[in-house]
Order: structure tokens, then C-alpha cells, then sequence
């Protein structure tokens, strides 16, 4: 027997323990939870009225509330006429395959960021990153932590070690080498058109919303300087409830038909 | 050549008024006469005083599609309108609108809309000439009034009139014809909030306004999706939090909504339970010692009612109540019943969130707002809901005083107190009640009618109206600028009663509704901006409208068209006024109605110069705080902080007012509750807002809304068709699972705007007693899976 199979034998003598500990305490955890739940049902049982209970908000409707200015770590009231490298419609479009897609992540991610998947230390909130020397884009959904499952980086930047000082390496953060990145056209495909920005009739018509809204319920983190494509910052970010004035469309509804007239009991015949 | 319609003037803005150029322009344009149709003919004089001195043409104008009451500014081309935008002068908006404000204008010019009037031959609607139109329902008036007696004639007009339109209508009919016989359908969304206020405090109209908003610490919105029914008050609210982060909006509801998902905490109570929640919030307030001793000692009586006053399907009567005097004492002991642990057996709200609610209300260093509006008003008890909020209010003494306030919120443009007051239900006269000698006979005094004219007995309130219809007792019934045919409760009872053949019916319509299909005459409505006139609001706030655009074809306003016919019956004298004048002429006849203190009103000129005005207006002042002695210049001053002057006590009363079960609840036929409320897009029975493509489009039709549990124990899945049951019938309709709210499980959730989808014909045509408010915002319903939906 060497030293270093006994250290393994005892190795798995304590795993099993550690283990055994972890399931009892699971198990306990869940014994109580259900008792707990039981106890709730029982009070339930005694009310005559249906009970409330707190359930998962209705996205569309909560989300437009979830941000305020005061949340972000930017002040769009300033930020309305400052222009710090601002993302425009060209480069926001050069990143999404087609409109709605995810994005891509147009810059490096270090060995730590791209394992712990901590994007929203900054894209939560916001604020002016010195790593890149611009506005930190906002997601509209923080609370979906896989961010990597659907944004996929890219294999060069990737390699870009970081931080950096060197202002030569920090545009290569976002642009390779000759501009803006581009995915290869090795599919013969040809994406759903963007939708095309009206425009703003003198003081009226606020805009209907041009985008589906999966994912991108909170208006607010996509919609307000400085870290907003500049073509699509609101005017008004002191407003909260966006879609008061802003609707969405339901792309089935076709023009308004009037329903057919005597449905129901029959007009009599004459004067 | 077509026959041309054009306005005898066309109205601008108080500037260009006096503008001598501007009346020759219009003139010119008119006598040219022959190859113009009316609206092009506008064009022309619009775009000569765009040209000379109006530049850009944006014409100043209150919205008219819910009851809040913003300030528009209509941008005006080519004499149609173009475009919209908030007036930033607006004392109500102040430069907002929502989204069925901004689009407002385009339900001017659907493609349906009504311009011609229409006679029904051979059992279809025709063409016909307005003059032979109005002829035909002025002998049809005196035929029915000759052969049948005065009531055998009734009109039912609209929340959505001008007050002056209420005005002409009760001085033809009341003064003129002597019947008592019309309603109007603010009977269906604001008589609850009148006979509350009128019970608590004497008089109809709200305590505060507005400003309260940017002045309340804590918002209880009660059963009302603020967020979507009246959007740009709600925005005031969530700028006042913005402003202030200590301020607190609070949802007390049936459902979750956007206005729950806004608020800072929303609470759900069982439906049906609020009369029991709101005497529980008394109970806890007592309990915490929290009362205001010295306002309720020095202010405040306590008063028993009538119980157990039935809902209105066996009796056509409303019930007079029985006030009988109670103290302090019996109230403690009749709110025993109501104790946080009983209320939360009943109304499924935990015991501490009802104490929690309690202590908001008693917070001494806390202002507290509760808003409320249709959700509480169509009810059975809809009068004692409303009591029983005030009753927390003057508990706590936070009530007539800024930001101390407690305001129903009804969803149409005169919908509040205003077209009450002009007499437009059967019980009132202006400024008045037909059983009031008094009342009577300052009215026959003004109109210069004899005083027995005036029937001192108020007929029926709107559902008895129509039962009447059915019995054949009315036998001509005029209907103005509202859609019964979809907003009525059992639905198909009144229909088949409209439709019987001894039964004329005339509309006056923008557009063809369920209403104008069962008409006999349709005259074509000029709508608003195509007419002069006065709204109302929820805060008292009287509005002027001007015209700014003509109306199409043979359109006219609808208290011009009832001049029209009221001339050929042989009524000229009561209105020696013409088309152009007659708006400035009633309301200057109707503002006689109001002498004092109590209730003065600004003199048109007043109107259109201000962006609405608050009455009572006194000495060039509004009176934004009634009974407030600091504020109200009727209240006396030696009374103390408040005057509550509309009982002859001078206290607001108190009132006992018990937990009764409704019409219908849930049975095993029926297990399930369907509530039924409004979307952001949509205002009424969507006559005009379904014709606005952007408010179409968002919201195509109206849905069902199910709890996705009910969904899954049903086999439902989302857009599958289901079919809602009740005793009155049947709807299929599309479900829908986290659309647009959550009810609660065991309850549905219908928009009620859309006449494709008439829910209220499921429900029981059952009313408040004392107010004559139909019970239209529950019923308790069977649903059925119809047809899966498409699959994406």
C-alpha cells in the first residue's frame, strides 16, 4: 500500500461523509418545506377566499417599471447631449444577425469573466467603463444569469488579454483589424429587414413600438443616454410608464371589421 | 350637384375670434359655393388665418376619451385635424397625453363614419334627407305623446355629451315635453359616486382634485387599474414618487395589473369582498387609536341606512334611504363584525396587511389619497362602497384638504358630476331635483314654462327604462352618443325589447354601432372638435371645447339636433338661439341655475379663456378644496377647519353600512367570477378608439383573461377559444394567460370595449338601489373550451 492510495481511501471516506451530511441536510431542508407548505395550505384551506401568493410578475407589464434613471449608474439627464463614443444603429446592427437576434460580445472577456459569466458587475447598471473608454451598454433582462448561452463571444477577442493601458489595444477591444467585425457570409440567407425608424410627425404620434418585446420588456436599459444607441435615446427619460403612450402591435389584427350587424335577435321588417 | 351642409360659421381660437379678417375669409369661402364640399370650403378660410396670423394652427382642446380631462393641442391643416400634442399649459397634463389622446383626432374620419341621416324602409337603413329625418322624428314624437301620454317618450343620452347637450335635453323634456323620462349613461358609470357623495356630504361633486396628487404622501388605489384607465393621472402619481422617493403607491385590487406592477406594494382581495375590507380598515383604525378625535367630535354624524334593500330585479323603484341617527358607540359595535382576522377569512387578505393598510390611513404625519372608479361604482351596493371609503377618510380626518384626499374616478368626459347637474338623470332638474318645489320652481321661473310642466315624480333610472321599453310603456325611445346595445347588462332582453315592432327607436350616431342596428331613424353626430361645447371632469373642472373643423355631410352636434326637432314640435320659444350661438346661450341660461357660492360657474368668456376651469367659481377664483374653510368661500368660517355645509347639520355623516352579499356569487354551475374593466387603448363600448388603427392594433379584440392554474385544471391553453356561460347566454372568446393582468384563480378578467365581444350581456340586468347604478363589473360564469388556438 503507497501513502498515496491510503490518503485516497481516506479522501473517500470523507467525501462520503460530506456527502451524507449534504443529504441529510437536504433532506431536512425539504422535510421542512413541506411542512411549511402544508401549514400554508391548511391556513389557506380556512380562508373562504381565494388566497394571494406571490407569483413570477407578468414580464411585459412589470419590466417597463423595473429601472428608473435613479437605478442606473449613468444620468441620462446629462447624458441627453453628450455624445462619449456613442454605439449608433450601424454598429448595433453589425452585432445581431437579424433583428431581435442576441447580440454577439464584440470584446475580450479574461479566463476569469468568461468562467464566472459576470457580465452584469457592469452591463446591469451601467456607467462609463475605462477598460473601453465608453458607455457600458444595459441589459433589459440582468436576471437571466446564463448570459452566455445565447451571447457567444468571439474567438479572437477572446485572446485579448486585459486589462490594458495600451489605447491601440483597447479599440481592438470592439474593432478588429479593418473596422467593425463582420460575420461571414457562408450561409446563403438573407435576414427579416430592420424596422425602419418613421418619422416624428411635428409634436405628435408618439412612435409604436417597432420590436417584439421577448427579453426586452424594460424600455429604459436600451432607451436612455448615453449608453443607448444614439438614434434611439429617449427625449424623456423622466417618464416611467413607457407604454402609456408607446404600443405594441399585434401583428394579426388586420384593419377593424365591424361585427356583422343582427347577430342576436332579428330587426323587424319595416317603418 | 350634392347637397352641401356647411356650418353657419366656423369657430376659431379666442384670438382670431375678433379677427374681422378672418369672419370675411370665411364668408368668401362659403358664398363660393359652388364646387366645394364642406370640408375643403374650411380649408380654405382655415389656411387664409393659418397664413395671416396662426402660425403653426394648433388649436387648444380638452380630450375627450376617458374622464381625467387633459389639455390637448390639436394641430389643424387643410381644415381637418393632423395632429396632436399635450398643451403644456394644462393645469391637468401639463404637456402629457396617452395613447389614445395622441391619436384621438383620427376618430374623426373612419371611413364608416355616419353622415347622412338614415330611415329604416323595408327593414333596411337608408339614406335620407336630414330635414326629412328630423321631421320624421318630430311626428313621430307628437304621434306617440298624442296616442300614448308625454311618458310614453324617453331619450337616453351620454356620459360623452356636453353639458350643455344634458342642459337642452332636460329643459325640452322636463320643461317642455313634461316627461321625466331621460337617463343618460353616466347613470352606468358615475351614479354611485353621486348618491355617495350626496349621502356622505349632502351634495354631488368631488371634495378635492387634482393637486392632490403632487401633494399626497400615500396613494391607496382601490379596485382601479389606474395605469390604464386614466393613464396621465397615474403618470401625476408616479412623478410624485419620482420627486419624493418616501411616497408610497399602494394597489388594493382583484387583480394584478400594470398598476399593480408599478405600485410599491399591491394587495389582492378576494372579489366581491370589499365592502368587508373597507368597514375591516375602520375596524383597525379604531383598534390602533389612530381616529382624528377632534375632527370626527367637531365634523362628523353617524348614520344607519335602510339594509337589505334587495338589487333591483324585483322592484323597477330606486330605494329612498332612511337616514336614522347612531353614535359613536353603536358604530364601534357594528364594526365589531369586522375584525383584520375575520376579514381575512372573508376577503383572503392576511390580517396584518389590513392592519398595515389601517396604519397608513392613521399615520398622523402622513397625507393619504385613495382613488377609485367604475370597479366599486357598478355595484349593488355601489353607493355603500363609496360611503364606506369616505367613512376611513373622515375617521382619520384626511379629506378636503391638499393631498388629504379620497376621489372617484369615472371614465367619461362629463361622467362625473357636471352632466348630473344639468339635469340629465330622471330624478334631477339643473342644479336640482324634480321633487323639490323649490327646485321646480326656479327652473319653470328661467325656461318661462308654467311650474305644473314639470312632473314632480322622477320616473325610472336607465335598466327600469328599459324594462319599460319591454313592457311597451315607452314606445319612442331617443338615444344620443352612447351604445346600450353593448354596454347594458342582459344584453339580449333589452335587444329583443328595442326590437319589437311597437317600439321607435332614433340614434344619434358617428358611427354605425349595435345601437344604430336596431334604429329606426340614425342621425348623423357632429363629434367633438366638429362642434362647440363644455365637458366636465372628475375634478370639477369644467372644460370649453371650441370647433375647429367642420363636421361632415348633414352632422351636427347632438343639443343642436334635439333644437332642430324640438322646434318642429313647437317648442321655438324655449330656444330663441341659433346653431352658432346656442352653446353660449345654454350655458349662460344654465349658469343661472347656479347663484350661489355652492356651486357658481365661470362665465363662458371665462371658459374659453382658461384651461378649464374648477367650480364653484367665485370672484375669479376656483374652489380646488371643498369645505375646506380655508379654500371654500361657501363654508363658514366659524365652524372651524371645515363647513361641511351640504347637510343641514353641517357634518359629513358617517354611515353603517354592512357586508351584503351581491346578486349572483359563485355556485358549482357557475364556479367562476367574470370582472370586467377597461384597457389602456380603449375608451366605452370602442366606437371610436376600434377605429384608431394604432389602439386597434395593439388591442385587435377583446380576450379573456384566466389564472393559469384554472387554465391548466380546464385543459386551456393560451389563445384557445372558450366559451363564457352564464344564465343570460353565451360569448366565445379567446383566452389569454398572462396577457395583460392576473386574476386571481377562480376569477376571469374581460376588457369590456369591444361590441364584438358583448360580455355584458352574460351578466344580470341587477342595480344599486339608491343610486340606480347597474351592477355591470361582476358575474359569476361557466367557461367552456370552444376551439384550440392557432399554433405558431
Amino acid at each position: 500500500m503507497t501513502p498515496g492510495s491510503g490518503n485516497g481511501a481516506g479522501l473517500a471516506a470523507r467525501v462520503f461523509l460530506i456527502a451524507a451530511a449534504a443529504i441529510s441536510v437536504a433532506a431536512l431542508i425539504v422535510a421542512f418545506g413541506q411542512m411549511a407548505e402544508k401549514g400554508k395550505l391548511q391556513r389557506e384551506s380556512v380562508s373562504t377566499a381565494s388566497p394571494a401568493q406571490a407569483e413570477d410578475p407578468i414580464a411585459a407589464e412589470a419590466n417597463v417599471f423595473r429601472t428608473s434613471a435613479a437605478t442606473l449608474a449613468i444620468d441620462p439627464e446629462s447624458g441627453r447631449n453628450r455624445s462619449a463614443h456613442p454605439r449608433t444603429l450601424v454598429t448595433y446592427r453589425a452585432l445581431r444577425a437579424f433583428p431581435g437576434a442576441p447580440p454577439r460580445i464584440p470584446h475580450g472577456l479574461t479566463p476569469e469573466e468568461f468562467r464566472s459569466g459576470g457580465c452584469n458587475t457592469c452591463h446591469e447598471r451601467g456607467g462609463f467603463s475605462q477598460r473601453f473608454g465608453a458607455y457600458v451598454p444595459i441589459t433589459p433582462h440582468p436576471e437571466m444569469g446564463a448570459c452566455l448561452q445565447c451571447h457567444v463571444g468571439d474567438g479572437d477577442l477572446m485572446a485579448i488579454s486585459l486589462p490594458s493601458t495600451d489605447p491601440s489595444s483597447r479599440c481592438r477591444q470592439c474593432h478588429a483589424q479593418g473596422g467593425a467585425r463582420r460575420v461571414a457570409r457562408t450561409v446563403d440567407w438573407i435576414p427579416l429587414k430592420w424596422p425602419q425608424l418613421a418619422g416624428i410627425k411635428a409634436g405628435s404620434d408618439p412612435q409604436p413600438i417597432p420590436h417584439t418585446l421577448e427579453f426586452r420588456t424594460n424600455c429604459l436599459s436600451c432607451h436612455v443616454a448615453p449608453s443607448a444607441v444614439a438614434e434611439i435615446r429617449t427625449t424623456h427619460p423622466e417618464r416611467q410608464n413607457c407604454r402609456q403612450c408607446h404600443l405594441s402591435r399585434d401583428r394579426e389584427s388586420g384593419e377593424f371589421v365591424r361585427p356583422t350587424p343582427g347577430s342576436g335577435p332579428v330587426r323587424k321588417a319595416s317603418l | 350637384m350634392p347637397r352641401v351642409s356647411l356650418p353657419l360659421k366656423v369657430r376659431m381660437g379666442s384670438v382670431d375670434r375678433r379677427s374681422f379678417l378672418t369672419r370675411i375669409a370665411a364668408v368668401t369661402a362659403a358664398t363660393a359655393g359652388s364646387t366645394f364640399v364642406s370640408g375643403t370650403a374650411l380649408g380654405a378660410s382655415e389656411s387664409f388665418v393659418r397664413n395671416a396670423e396662426l402660425l403653426p394652427a394648433w388649436k387648444k382642446t380638452p380630450c375627450r376619451l376617458c374622464g381625467v380631462g387633459c389639455g390637448l393641442l390639436v394641430g389643424v391643416e387643410n381644415g381637418r385635424a393632423g395632429a396632436v400634442r399635450g398643451d403644456p399649459d394644462s393645469p391637468v397634463s401639463s404637456g402629457l397625453a396617452c395613447a389614445k389622446g395622441y391619436h384621438s383626432v383620427q376618430a374623426l374620419y373612419g371611413r364608416d363614419r355616419i353622415t347622412r341621416a338614415l330611415i329604416r324602409r323595408n327593414g333596411a337603413l337608408a339614406e335620407a334627407r336630414i330635414g326629412d329625418a328630423l321631421d320624421v322624428v318630430a311626428k313621430r314624437l307628437r304621434e306617440t305623446i298624442a296616442a300614448h301620454g308625454k311618458d310614453s317618450i324617453a331619450l337616453y343620452g351620454s356620459a360623452q355629451w356636453s353639458i350643455t347637450d344634458a342642459y337642452i335635453a332636460s329643459k325640452l323634456f322636463k320643461g317642455g315635453i313634461g316627461t321625466n323620462n331621460i337617463e343618460s349613461s353616466s347613470r352606468l358609470y358615475g351614479a354611485a359616486a353621486m348618491s355617495g357623495l350626496e349621502s356622505t356630504f349632502g351634495l354631488d361633486g368631488s371634495i378635492g382634485c387634482y393637486e392632490d396628487v403632487d401633494q399626497a404622501d400615500v396613494f391607496i388605489l382601490w379596485d382601479i387599474n389606474l395605469a390604464e384607465t386614466d393613464p396621465v393621472l397615474f403618470s401625476r402619481m408616479l412623478d410624485r414618487r419620482r420627486r419624493d422617493r418616501a411616497v408610497r403607491i399602494v394597489d388594493v385590487g382583484t387583480r394584478t395589473t400594470r398598476s399593480s406592477y408599478a405600485a410599491d406594494r399591491a394587495l389582492l382581495h378576494a372579489p366581491q369582498s370589499a365592502l368587508f375590507l373597507a368597514n375591516a380598515i375602520a375596524h383597525e383604525i379604531i383598534e390602533q387609536k389612530v381616529v382624528n378625535r377632534k375632527f370626527v367630535e367637531r365634523h362628523v354624524a353617524f348614520k344607519r341606512g335602510k339594509t337589505n334593500i334587495g338589487h333591483g330585479l324585483t322592484s323597477d323603484a330606486l330605494v329612498a334611504d332612511d337616514p336614522r341617527s347612531a353614535d359613536w358607540k353603536e358604530y364601534e359595535e357594528f364594526l365589531s363584525a369586522y375584525s383584520a382576522e375575520r376579514a381575512q377569512q372573508v376577503c383572503g387578505l392576511a390580517a396584518d396587511d389590513i392592519r398595515w393598510l389601517a396604519s397608513l390611513y392613521g399615520s398622523p404625519a402622513s397625507k393619504v389619497m385613495t382613488v377609485w372608479g367604475a370597479e366599486t361604482n357598478q355595484h349593488s351596493r355601489g353607493t355603500w362602497m363609496n360611503n364606506l371609503l369616505y367613512n376611513i377618510h373622515l375617521l382619520v380626518g384626511k379629506i378636503g384638504a391638499p393631498g388629504n384626499s379620497a376621489l372617484c374616478i369615472t371614465g367619461q368626459p362629463s361622467g362625473g358630476c357636471s352632466l348630473h347637474d344639468a339635469g340629465s338623470l330622471t330624478h334631477t332638474l339643473p342644479a336640482g331635483v324634480v321633487s323639490s318645489d323649490g327646485d321646480r320652481q326656479r327652473a319653470a321661473g328661467i325656461w318661462g314654462v308654467p311650474a305644473a310642466t314639470i312632473n314632480s315624480r322622477s320616473s325610472r333610472a336607465v335598466l327600469p327604462m328599459f324594462r319599460a321599453l319591454e313592457r311597451g310603456e315607452i314606445r319612442l325611445l331617443w338615444i344620443q352618443a352612447t351604445n346600450p346595445m353593448t354596454s347594458l347588462p342582459n344584453l339580449d332582453r333589452f335587444r329583443r325589447a328595442a326590437l319589437k315592432n311597437d317600439t321607435f327607436l332614433v340614434v344619434s350616431e358617428a358611427y354605425p354601432t349595435s345601437t344604430t342596428d336596431v334604429a329606426d331613424v340614425v342621425l348623423p353626430a357632429a363629434m367633438w372638435l366638429e362642434r362647440e361645447g363644455v365637458y366636465g371632469s372628475v375634478e370639477r373642472r369644467a372644460h370649453y371645447f371650441d370647433q375647429i373643423v367642420a363636421p361632415p355631410g348633414d352632422a351636427m352636434g347632438d343639443g343642436w339636433q334635439m333644437i332642430e326637432v324640438a322646434r318642429r314640435m313647437g317648442f321655438t320659444r324655449l330656444f330663441p338661439w341659433d346653431r352658432d350661438t346656442h352653446v353660449e346661450r345654454s350655458w349662460e341660461e344654465y349658469r343661472r341655475f347656479h347663484g350661489t357660492a355652492r356651486s357658481a360657474l365661470p362665465a363662458i368668456a371665462e371658459l374659453r379663456a382658461r384651461p378649464g376651469v374648477i367650480w364653484p367659481f367665485v370672484k375669479g377664483r376656483e374652489t380646488k378644496w371643498r369645505y375646506n374653510t380655508a379654500h371654500d368661500p361657501a363654508a363658514d368660517q366659524t365652524r372651524g377647519a371645515f363647513d361641511f355645509y351640504g347637510h343641514a347639520d353641517h357634518r359629513a355623516w358617517i354611515w353603517l353600512r354592512p357586508h351584503e352579499a351581491p346578486a349572483e356569487s359563485r355556485s358549482s354551475e357557475y364556479p367562476l367570477l367574470l370582472t370586467v374593466g377597461a384597457v389602456l387603448e380603449h375608451t366605452g363600448a370602442g366606437a371610436m378608439t376600434q377605429r384608431i388603427p394604432i389602439l386597434h392594433e395593439s388591442v385587435p379584440k377583446s380576450y379573456v383573461e384566466v389564472h393559469r392554474d384554472d387554465a391548466a385544471r380546464l385543459g386551456i391553453r393560451n389563445r384557445d377559444v372558450v366559451r363564457l356561460v352564464s344564465p343570460r347566454g353565451s360569448i366565445e372568446i379567446e383566452a389569454r394567460i398572462d396577457y395583460r393582468s392576473r386574476p386571481q384563480r377562480g376569477q376571469l378578467f374581460v376588457p369590456s370595449f369591444d361590441e364584438g365581444h358583448p360580455v355584458r350581456k352574460l351578466m344580470i340586468d341587477a342595480f344599486c338601489p339608491l343610486s340606480g347604478q347597474p351592477d355591470t363589473a361582476a358575474c359569476p360564469v361557466r367557461l367552456e373550451r370552444a376551439t384550440r388556438g392557432k399554433r405558431p
